[in-house]
């Protein structure tokens, strides 16, 4: 196995992505508090550095964001613009290591350990990403080097905006002695309360910890867990196109306002389904079953499920199984958010139909979808669509990547 | 009730029973066979109350009545005891006593009345046919039959009698709307209506058909039809079974007439190459490529997991170069039940359905729809 001592890690992270795409589109809002929130009833996104100065925070609803600060401007999201930037600042990337692994829209890792003779120190690979992104797009991002992906986005988190933070190898135990647990990625709020009941508080406590007791504790993840406070993660950048097969092909949406009646729920379903065996058929994927999810008003939140006989991506046939699914369900409130999925996923070249009539029909699906592709999403799709208001993605989701068939093209 | 038997006669007919019963406990009843004496013989009745089946046994009777037990559990029982003669008896309350040498075994059965109700038939309606035909039809189209539960018409096999030239043909059909199977056979006996309208016999209903057919007591059966469900009788045996109640699409529009492009090539050696050509291929990366230029026919498959594989066979062909993809399951599946030495392909371009026969017989037509390219 290759020493994990020797390789050079870069964490890059946008500052305040979407709100400062959107501060330097529009000149208008630089340098004062915005939020950036999304469409309907939604939630601030992203809030501005000048705005977080007041306490907004991502998650907040726009009422609270207000209250925090009143001067905050309130910017709908321009979804289509933050995704197509986070392509081409990959594109950037790319151009210093093939070695990227897309940790989110904003946040990606980079192995630059092959590349460092090409280009010198990992500083130097740092401030020229930086300067490409200032200068192609007006951002700013912060950027932590270190050994390992842990450290280095440790590091990204240290400085912000505009940051560089390299953690050498030798001073790793010196830093983690007092960075708190929960600025590790991994630790959530559960794990960090459950670490405190036994003491542990910084890093530097959690890496001298007897690893029986956590392995008592926490199985596995104990032996983990001690590696992280000791600053160790052997985890592999791995790049986007290498990244474990995707499982699911899925689209969920909140809906404006919760709905009960099942003629508005079927028309979520079909929307939903459609944009399902769109994006399943765009990539040559088929799945063999099909979830259906819902959301109560009250957030109780379940999913169902039904496994085919054969593998579909024909959005009739994902429509049909989920109001299936529906009908097994007795809905207890009105409902707020509806899922569609389909999972058991095979690449396979379509086996064409015998009868003519199914024939004809998936024929005039590839057609439908030919249309689509040129004019845009739902430029002819079905009948009983076309009273819904807004179709299609509204929402970037944690799985969105630059390309392949985690990239969804959102509104 | 109560009677003797022989281990090997009792366990060979709970065997027979066992396919019939349900297996999914929705109804506990129809798990368990009824066992009936009177005079000088036991008759065993399962059913789901899709198929049913009665088979009658003579034995030693000693006291008259009617018993349901688990049709599994006494099948197990029964492979078990340790001698040849097993005396079975009922007592109070549906209780099962069964005695074997020094093992006693003492079950509990369901009350006989609760048991569903199986018709009885009339022997003078059935047509006489030859068991071996129907099994051989059977094999030949049953590997078609579509097991998508929603497409309830396709469930089955399409059985059809007409008189073509004065002769009559049976044919049976079975498609699960990416292949189809067509079998016909010149059969002696009269056609009934049902038969001349055509009837979709059920999977599990002409499975049971193929087996009894298969058994090698009497050669010949008999079939009729009353109340919407088919009845055959051979030897001891009385299968009823509900008819699908649908409309089977109408096949003679999906037997493509205008393939020009004939293929031959031995039977074997196709079998073998697709074999091994789809071992590359699998659930999640189905498919075969084939590609025909004169002489030659070229097999290959690829698997961006593991890798790609092709091969070449002899085959006969004079027509312009022709590339095609299928599924080979479907091609195997056809292969798998003739036993001619040269098959035909009957193609028309990449996108059309293909018809697959032995090369120099008729009677069998096999339709498979290629897969895009």
């Amino acid at each position: 196995m290759e020493s994990v001592h020797e390789r050079t890690i870069l964490h890059v992270d946008q500052n305040a992505f979407f709100a400062s795409v959107e501060q330097e589109a529009n000149p208008e809002l630089r340098e004062k508090p915005i939020a950036v929130i999304g469409r309907g009833r939604t939630v601030v996104t992203t809030a501005s550095y000048e705005a977080r100065a007041f306490g907004v925070k991502t998650g907040m609803t726009t009422w609270e964001a207000r209250r925090a600060c009143p001067s905050i401007i309130l910017v709908v999201g321009n979804n289509a613009a933050y995704t197509r930037i986070s392509v081409q600042i990959k594109k950037i990337f790319l151009d210093y290591t093939p070695l990227v692994e897309t940790f989110s829209i904003d946040e990606a890792f980079l192995d630059v350990t092959g590349s460092l003779r090409l280009f010198g120190s990992p500083e130097r690979i740092a401030h020229l990403i930086k300067a490409r992104i200032r200068h192609g797009f007006g951002l700013t991002c912060s950027i932590g080097i270190a050994s390992n992906k842990l450290l280095a986005k440790l590091a990204s988190e240290m400085q912000k905006p505009d940051g560089l933070t390299v953690i050498r190898p030798e001073e790793t135990a010196r830093v983690l002695e007092t960075v708190p647990i929960e600025a590790l990625c991994g630790i959530g709020r559960k794990t960090q309360r459950q670490l405190a009941l036994l003491g542990i508080r910084t890093c530097g406590d959690l890496g001298r910890f007897p690893v029986e007791i956590l392995r008592r504790r926490f199985g596995v993840i104990g032996e983990r867990l001690v590696m992280m406070g000791q600053g160790r993660d052997d985890s592999p950048v791995v790049p986007d196109e290498e990244a474990e097969e995707v499982k699911s092909v899925g689209h969920s949406t909140t809906l404006d306002r919760d709905i009960s009646g099942r003629h508005d729920i079927l028309r979520y379903l079909l929307q939903l389904s459609e944009m399902v065996g769109r994006r399943a058929r765009r990539y040559g994927v088929a799945g063999k079953t099909v979830h259906l999810t819902v959301r109560y008003a009250d957030f109780t939140t379940f999913g169902r499920q039904q496994t085919l006989p054969l593998s579909t991506n024909d959005s009739r046939e994902i429509y049909r199984e989920a109001v299936r699914i529906l009908d097994t369900l007795v809905l207890e409130q009105p409902v707020r958010l509806l899922g569609v999925r389909i999972t058991n996923l095979c690449h396979q070249r379509e086996q064409l139909p015998l009868f003519h009539h199914e024939r004809c029909r998936m024929l005039a699906t590839g057609a439908m979808d030919a249309v689509n592709d040129r004019y845009g999403d739902f430029s002819v799709t079905f009948g009983s669509l076309l009273d819904n208001e807004e179709k299609g993605s509204f929402v970037i989701s944690p799985a969105w990547r630059p390309e392949g068939i985690r990239n969804v093209d959102v509104k | 009730m109560e009677f003797k038997i022989d281990k090997e006669t009792f366990s060979r007919a709970l065997q027979k029973i066992q396919g019939i019963v349900e297996k999914r406990n929705t109804m506990p009843i129809l798990s368990n066979v009824l066992i009936e004496a009177h005079a000088d013989r036991i008759e065993l009745t399962a059913t789901d109350l899709e198929v049913g089946m009665k088979s009658s046994y003579e034995t030693t009777v000693t006291r008259e009545g009617r018993i349901t037990v688990s049709a599994k559990k006494l099948h197990e029982i029964v492979k078990e005891l340790p001698e040849e003669v097993i005396s079975f008896a009922t007592k109070e309350n549906d209780w099962v006593e069964i005695r074997c040498g020094k093992a006693h075994f003492s079950i509990v059965g369901l009350s006989p009345e609760e048991f569903p109700y199986f018709p009885k038939v009339n022997e003078e309606s059935l047509i006489r046919i030859e068991g071996a035909l129907l099994a051989d039809m059977i094999e030949k189209t049953a590997y078609a039959i579509c097991f998508d539960e929603t497409k309830y018409n396709l469930n089955g096999t399409f059985v059809k009698a007409t008189v073509e030239d004065d002769r009559p043909i049976l044919r049976m059909v079975a498609t699960d709307g990416h292949r189809l199977s067509i079998a016909e056979k010149e059969f002696h006996g009269a056609v009934g209506p049902e038969m001349a309208k055509g009837v979709i016999f059920p999977k599990k209903g002409i499975f049971e058909l193929k087996k009894i057919c298969e058994e090698a007591t009497t050669q010949e059966l008999a079939l009729g039809f009353m109340d919407n469900s088919a009845v055959i009788k051979k030897g001891n045996t009385v299968v009823v079974m509900r008819l699908v109640d649908g409309e089977f699409p109408d096949y003679t529009r999906v037997v493509p007439v205008a393939n020009d492009k004939i293929v031959t090539v031995a039977r074997d050696p196709f079998l073998h190459s697709l074999r091994r050509m789809s071992i590359l291929s699998s659930e999640k990366f189905k498919g075969i490529r084939m590609e025909l230029n004169g002489a030659q026919m070229v097999i290959s498959s690829s698997n961006p997991e593991l890798g790609e594989a092709s091969e070449e066979l002899e085959a006969s062909y004079s027509g312009p170069p022709l590339s095609i993809r299928f599924n080979a399951k479907y091609l195997l599946d056809v292969l798998a039940v003739l036993s001619e030495s040269e098959v035909a392909l009957v193609l028309r371009d990449e996108l059309s359905p293909a018809i697959v026969k032995p090369a120099a017989v008729d009677g069998f037509t096999a339709v498979i729809m290629p897969m895009r390219l």
